[in-house]
């Protein structure tokens, strides 16, 4: 029997990973010491343990927020409610998440230059989001316009 | 919005009722009270036409342009 792959097979996939990186972030969360341990362990550069609990936890804190909201989000998509202000709120929290990621790592740029890449990445990324928040603004002010045409 | 629906005043002047209206304008009642209740946002012509031919008047009896803020 052949199964036709539909629109709604695509939102059960997103929903399913989106439950499964929320999960792996929460695991995150007991995982973070013995990371940090093992990461100033191998490296050969000053031990820089406790500020990496800090970043980690702040930013395994936002990710568990931000994909919080995607699973709103995809509910929302599920129930047919698209261009509700509901989801411009969730965009506008997946923003500030990753702002807030981004600015949580650019102070470990002093001690490791590799760290500007993950926050150039997260603050490149809300700023993506940022914009879809805002066009998503304007299409809820478009929709609301519309419905309210008679 | 400063523009104001005054369409309860000119469906009393002529007795008739807002099912009636709704009918015979061929929209459906929940728009018709969207737009009795000034949530609407914009009217088409369209609208305005079957309006003002049901009800006999012109659109200035229904549209009345309120300044926002009041007087200075």
């Amino acid at each position: 029997m052949k199964c036709k792959w539909t629109s709604a097979h695509s939102l059960r996939l997103s929903r399913l990973l989106t439950l499964i990186v929320l999960l792996l972030a929460v695991a995150a969360l007991f995982c973070i010491p013995i990371i940090t341990e093992w990461y100033d362990a191998v490296s050969e550069q000053e031990p820089i343990r406790n500020l990496l609990n800090v970043i980690f936890y702040i930013s395994d804190m936002l990710g568990i927020l931000a994909v919080w909201e995607l699973l709103g989000m995809l509910g929302n998509i599920a129930k047919e409610k698209l261009f509700v202000e509901q989801n411009v709120t969730c965009l506008r929290v997946i923003s500030w998440c990753c702002f807030g990621v981004a600015a949580v790592w650019t102070p470990l740029v002093y001690f490791r230059l590799l760290a500007v890449f993950v926050a150039f990445v997260a603050a490149f990324a809300g700023l993506i989001l940022r914009v879809m928040k805002n066009l998503f603004a304007a299409a809820v002010a478009m929709r609301e316009e519309n419905d309210y045409t008679i | 919005m400063p523009i104001i629906v005054n369409l309860d005043v000119m469906m009393a002047k002529r007795k008739i009722s807002a099912g009636d209206l709704a009918e015979r304008v061929d929209i459906t009642p929940a728009n018709l009270s969207i737009l009795k209740n000034n949530k609407a946002k914009a009217v088409r012509f369209s609208t305005l036409e079957a309006i003002c031919r049901e009800l006999d008047c012109q659109p200035g009896d229904i549209l009345v342009y309120e300044p926002e803020g009041g007087s200075p």
